[in-house]
């Protein structure tokens, strides 16, 4: 069967069918794009945080500008030589529009990685601090690297939930456990009633050791049981319905629903036991440890992710940091401004400020520097008619110590210096800290970070008002950055799929049926050209705004 | 549009003058985002980065818009597809935009007056 319209266009539209497609699924495309470039505005405007202005690095956007940009014109130029019936060309270009593609999507994988490496942490006090975190010595069981970010618990008693205990979990702290010779068994005997009207059976016994199986024993019986209940439950009901209609022939269901009720004394006696928690004792008391994001803990009582219970003393659990690469007080100055607090009183009585020495020290350097600052631009542009300065820093200059004030602080103070090409490398991965910490062993051996670029630093759990890496759950910015960059990465791998297409398998339609694929090429170029477009907006909103 | 080899030679001449514009626009962007003796307005990111920064990328866009992608010859169809979509985006935000803007707000309507900014006072943006 022949495709019409596929070559010529129809009289009614003026243009070949798949050019109407692909028009009506780019204006549904705008309407995509539009509205989270909307969504961005009003999450800006309304945001209760320091907006990260500025905040991405600008030279793997801009390289990703000018490749997107040249596989535009590349793109063109394919359709072109095809029009000319010129393969060979066609060839070529659309081969450097696929390849810029690649170019594009590894370095925003590039970019992505580091984000997803990179901790940020909110203290209690509103101080945020960023950098890396250090690794612990055993990997765990699933041989992967374990953050210097664990959660201790002297734990001495497990309750689990017998609906949605996690298996690896159970599995984790046995392995645990049995590293500290401790035993985790059942606390007391669990006796159920297994069969209606019968007395309650010993389904396990005090003792017996943990395990997956013993649980999903006592799950098992609890299913059986719910089910058998709400059967019974569903019959009284049914009964009761009936009753309340014969003894009320005349009113409606409505008006009679609030005097039907499940008889709860009658169906005591023939109910199974639907056990919903079981204990289990840790014999001696063991150190468990856990990853922040599968554990709400608290002393004495913590709670994991699958509703498990662990009893037990919350041991010192720092979150440790081998570089601190930037400090920021622009959301404790909005806290300390909403309440009428001079900010530089507030930084000076922040915790970090009054536990960690380099971070007094680097504040004090970055005073000086703002001063300068300060200084130069009333130099430079002089003062209103008003007698103020025509030009201040930015609340981000006032009061964020960012990675690369760092590495100035350390050039000025150690002579601690990078190659060009490091420095270069360093726009791309992000701060360098084995070439800029050239003395860390040494440092870290004596306990003097002050001559670090980026220091070491071990903050206790109870300052911790929020943590995450850079992703999402950082703050609504990340989390629209990565909607608008992730949701054009898609575009740009299906463009670059579809072009790849016709770059590979379109000789054989080139040779029957040339217009053909010129017109394919021209729909799927369109496609590229939005998706250049979308990002010619998604540069400057996100990386230079 | 360019059909005919001669028209297509001669195009293949605007899209690389084109693709010239987009570039050197791209750079204009990042100096004056960068570049403080460039730096329009107050001193860091302000409104009129922020005004001056939109209108070279929407100069840009509606290059890609009309010279790549053919907008400034197409049919009458097309104009009228793409449109619809642009014209669904500006209302759809301008309802969004009425939750802040809001002419008719009132700041006591929830007891207190906020303290946040005016265009904050919108009690689902506080």
């Amino acid at each position: 069967m022949e495709i019409p319209y596929v070559v010529t266009p129809r009289k009614d539209t003026g243009l070949f069918n798949s050019k109407i497609a692909i028009w009506l699924f780019l204006a549904s495309e705008v309407m995509l794009f539009g509205g989270f470039f909307s969504a961005y505005v009003f999450l800006r405007l309304g945001a209760d945080y320091p907006w990260p202005e500025r905040t991405l690095p600008v030279l793997p956007g801009l390289i990703n500008t000018f490749v997107l940009i040249g596989s535009s014109v590349t793109v063109v130029f394919a359709w072109a030589s095809l029009k000319l019936r010129n393969w060979r060309m066609f060839q070529l270009f659309m081969g450097i529009t696929v390849f810029c593609a690649l170019i594009f999507m590894v370095l925003k994988g590039i970019e992505y990685n580091v984000k997803f490496h990179h901790q940020a942490v909110r203290l209690k006090d509103y101080t945020v601090m960023e950098g890396h975190l250090g690794y612990e010595k055993e990997l765990d069981h699933n041989g992967n690297k374990v953050e210097e970010n664990l959660i201790f618990i002297e734990a001495s008693k497990l309750t689990y939930s017998t609906r949605r205990f996690h298996k690896p979990w159970v599995d984790e702290i046995l392995t645990q456990a049995g590293h500290h010779n401790s035993k985790v068994v059942l606390a007391a005997d669990v006796a159920v009633v297994t069969k209606e009207g019968q007395p309650a059976e010993v389904i396990a016994k005090a003792g017996e050791p943990l395990s997956a199986e013993l649980l999903r024993r006592i799950e098992k019986t609890r299913l059986a049981a719910s089910s058998h209940n709400s059967a019974l439950r569903t019959a009284s009901l049914r009964e009761e319905w009936v009753k309340a209609h014969a003894a009320n022939p005349d009113k409606k269901d409505w008006q009679i629903a609030s005097g039907v009720n499940i008889d709860t004394a009658a169906l005591a006696p023939k109910l199974l036991t639907e056990i919903s928690t079981v204990a289990f004792n840790i014999e001696p008391p063991a150190r468990l440890d856990f990853k922040p994001r599968d554990i709400k803990e608290a002393d004495g009582q913590s709670r994991l992710r699958d509703d498990t219970v662990v009893d037990g003393k919350l041991l010192a659990s720092p979150m440790v940091f081998h570089n601190v690469d930037a400090i920021d007080f622009q959301h404790l100055v909005m806290k300390a401004k909403e309440k009428g607090i001079d900010p530089e009183v507030a930084i000076e009585n922040s915790w970090l400020i009054k536990n960690s020495p380099f971070a007094k020290e680097a504040w004090e350097w970055h005073q000086g520097e703002v001063a300068k600052l300060e200084e130069r631009l009333i130099k430079e542009y002089g003062l209103d008619k008003s007698g103020k300065p025509k030009r201040v820093p930015t609340h981000k200059e006032l009061y964020r110590i960012g990675w690369k004030d760092f590495a100035k602080k350390a050039e000025q103070q150690h002579g601690i210096k990078l190659s060009t090409m490091d420095a270069l490398k360093e726009e791309f991965m992000g701060p360098n800290y084995d070439a800029r910490n050239p003395h860390a062993d040494q440092a870290h051996a004596e306990g003097e970070h002050v001559k670090e670029t980026f220091p070491h630093f071990s903050l206790p759990r109870e300052q911790i008002g929020f943590a995450a890496k850079f992703t999402p759950a950082w703050n609504t910015y990340y989390a629209i950055y990565f909607t608008i960059t992730g949701l054009h990465g898609l575009h740009v791998i299906g463009g670059a799929l579809v072009l790849a297409y016709y770059l590979f398998f379109g000789r054989k339609m080139y040779l029957e049926n040339p217009e053909w694929l010129a017109n394919r090429v021209e729909i799927g170029g369109l496609f590229w050209h939005f998706v250049d477009l979308v990002w010619i907006f998604v540069f400057p909103i996100l990386y230079l705004m | 549009m360019a059909d005919t080899p001669e028209a297509i030679k001669k195009s293949v001449r605007t899209y690389m003058f084109v693709g010239g514009i987009l570039f050197i626009g791209t750079i204009i962007t990042v100096l004056v985002a960068s570049v403080e003796a460039l730096d329009v307005g107050e001193h860091g990111f302000d409104k009129w980065d922020c005004i001056l920064g939109l209108t070279i990328a929407t100069i840009k866009a509606s290059l890609v818009a009309f010279i790549f992608m053919h907008l400034n010859h197409e049919k009458k169809a097309v104009y009228w597809l793409f449109a619809s979509g642009l014209c669904m985006v500006c209302s759809l935000a301008g309802l969004t935009a009425l939750a802040i803007f809001d002419p008719i707000h009132d700041p006591l309507f929830f007891g207190k007056e906020s303290t946040t900014p005016k265009i904050l006072a919108s009690p689902s943006l506080r």
